[in-house]
């Protein structure tokens, strides 16, 4: 759990000037929402959160990112370390191509976080917290891939939760489900944001409405406003965002 | 390029409007049946059902458009707000109703002194003219027309207990005009109390504010 302070963030892929002076404060141990139309930069906006944006080549970034006040983009910071307090999610479930013992273990193993029985009990602690061990508790060494979508996708997420993040980041994680694997992952978002910071980028504004405790909507690189998820979808104070929710334009 | 749930918003609003006329009839028949001691207890017990009806057909819409778009920002406030509107409109029908029901089942005012019927007709005309600031208010989403009525009810509201005073004084009045006549005012004073209601509603529905016109 930690709070996320972005200061005057900008960020450039070569030429593209993607974020724009944002700045915002993500509340700890709740869910926020990311929204805004395509291209808006949700999805660099939370790839910022753990450096991801500066795999992609040409790609810039200045301002400040504070989590539990220490700024991410100061020349100290270990990027291997912050990755493993901000987890991620993302649209398409990802399973290693191992067991589904192996998928969670393998963070806590490279991190050296434990071992022998230790790893059982992550492993089994992590399952639980992603609401999936009693589906697959006699199943741990079948491949990840023989699971369903919606399995797969809950794995991944207890595979993010087994290495103790602080931050855990959403990609659209519901894009690629049917209507009952969204059901389940909803309701395990809204579980895991009462002891987890999670970021959730969404297109889906009624999953926004239903899964987060804040929303932040984005136009074009800016935060156009900020708010708990109530007061921005009955009485939203910008008139572009309520543009945006009522489906005026985007 | 108008959106589906547009449809569904313009079909809603034409059922208030539609609630709002017949409101107002409602509200005038009975109040001019007790003044000149007409029966007009059928004709607004028509009018009373088709009300509830045509609220039943609003809370109807309501669940389907929030079933089938779930609207969120100003249409959620719209809806949200014509749905209580169209409960104040049928409540309005009711106590046209009760006022008429009251020349049927006690024989009105008949036997009540002028300066009654004086302040009962004074009375109904603040009233009515809160009902036709609800519809008009409505009908436009004119915030500034809603909040009129503030004034306007709070002195109906001392009018209602103003009357009560003068009845204690004077108990020598027949008890068919005592109980009459606080009947209706009574029944006045609730009708003026949901015209606030309504425009309370307006307000909301328009900029989200939460204002309390009583």
């Amino acid at each position: 759990m930690a709070e996320v302070d972005i200061r005057k963030l900008n960020t450039w892929f070569k030429d593209n000037h993607v974020l724009k002076d944002l700045s915002l404060t993500i509340k700890e141990n709740a869910v926020t929402a990311v929204m805004g139309p395509s291209g808006c930069g949700k999805t660099t906006l939370i790839r910022a959160i753990n450096r991801m944006n500066e795999i992609i080549s040409g790609s810039r970034t200045t301002g400040e990112v504070y989590i539990n006040g220490i700024n991410i983009y100061d020349e100290n910071t270990n990027v291997y370390e912050l990755r493993r307090k901000v987890g991620m999610v993302f649209q398409r479930p990802n399973p290693f191509p191992k067991s589904v013992f192996e998928n969670v273990a393998f963070g806590p193993k490279i991190h050296k976080m434990a071992n022998g029985k230790e790893i059982d009990k992550i492993v089994e602690r992590s399952l639980k917290e992603a609401a999936l061990w009693e589906e697959i508790k006699d199943r741990l060494n079948d491949s990840a891939f023989s699971l369903s979508g919606g399995q797969q996708q809950r794995l991944c997420i207890a595979r993010a939760l087994a290495v103790e993040p602080e931050v855990v980041l959403m990609d659209e994680p519901c894009s690629a489900l049917d209507p009952t694997a969204t059901t389940k992952i909803e309701a395990l978002i809204r579980e895991i944001g009462e002891k987890y910071t999670v970021i959730i980028v969404t297109h889906n504004l009624q999953q926004a409405a239903r899964v987060s405790d804040f929303t932040a909507f984005l136009y074009v690189g800016k935060l156009v406003e900020y708010g708990d998820t109530k007061s921005v979808f009955e009485n939203p104070k910008s008139e572009l965002t309520e543009k945006y929710i009522t489906g005026e334009f985007g | 390029m108008s959106r589906i749930i547009d449809v569904g918003l313009e079909e809603l609003t034409a059922m208030l409007h539609r609630m709002g006329e017949l409101t107002y009839d409602a509200i005038s028949v009975s109040i001019n049946g007790c003044l000149h001691n007409t029966n007009v207890y059928t004709r607004v017990h028509e009018m009373s059902d088709m009300l509830v009806s045509m609220a039943d057909d609003v809370e109807d819409k309501v669940f389907e458009l929030i079933a089938r778009f779930q609207p969120v920002a100003s249409d959620l406030r719209t809806i949200k707000s014509y749905m209580k509107i169209a409960y104040d409109f049928a409540r309005y029908g009711r106590y046209a109703l009760d006022i008429s029901y009251i020349n049927e089942r006690l024989g009105g005012l008949k036997e009540c002194e002028e300066w009654i019927l004086k302040y009962i007709d004074e009375m109904s005309e603040k009233v009515l003219s809160m009902v036709r600031t609800s519809i008009y208010s409505l009908r436009s989403h004119n915030t500034e027309l809603a909040k009129t009525v503030s004034k306007t009810e709070q002195e109906v509201d001392e009018m209602y207990f103003e009357f009560l005073d003068r009845l204690i004084e004077k108990a020598h009045i027949a008890s068919k005009c005592t109980i009459s006549s606080v009947l209706i005012i009574r029944y006045l004073e609730r009708i003026a109390d949901h015209a606030a209601y309504i425009c309370e509603s307006v307000i909301y529905l328009a900029t989200g504010q939460k204002i309390i016109l009583r």
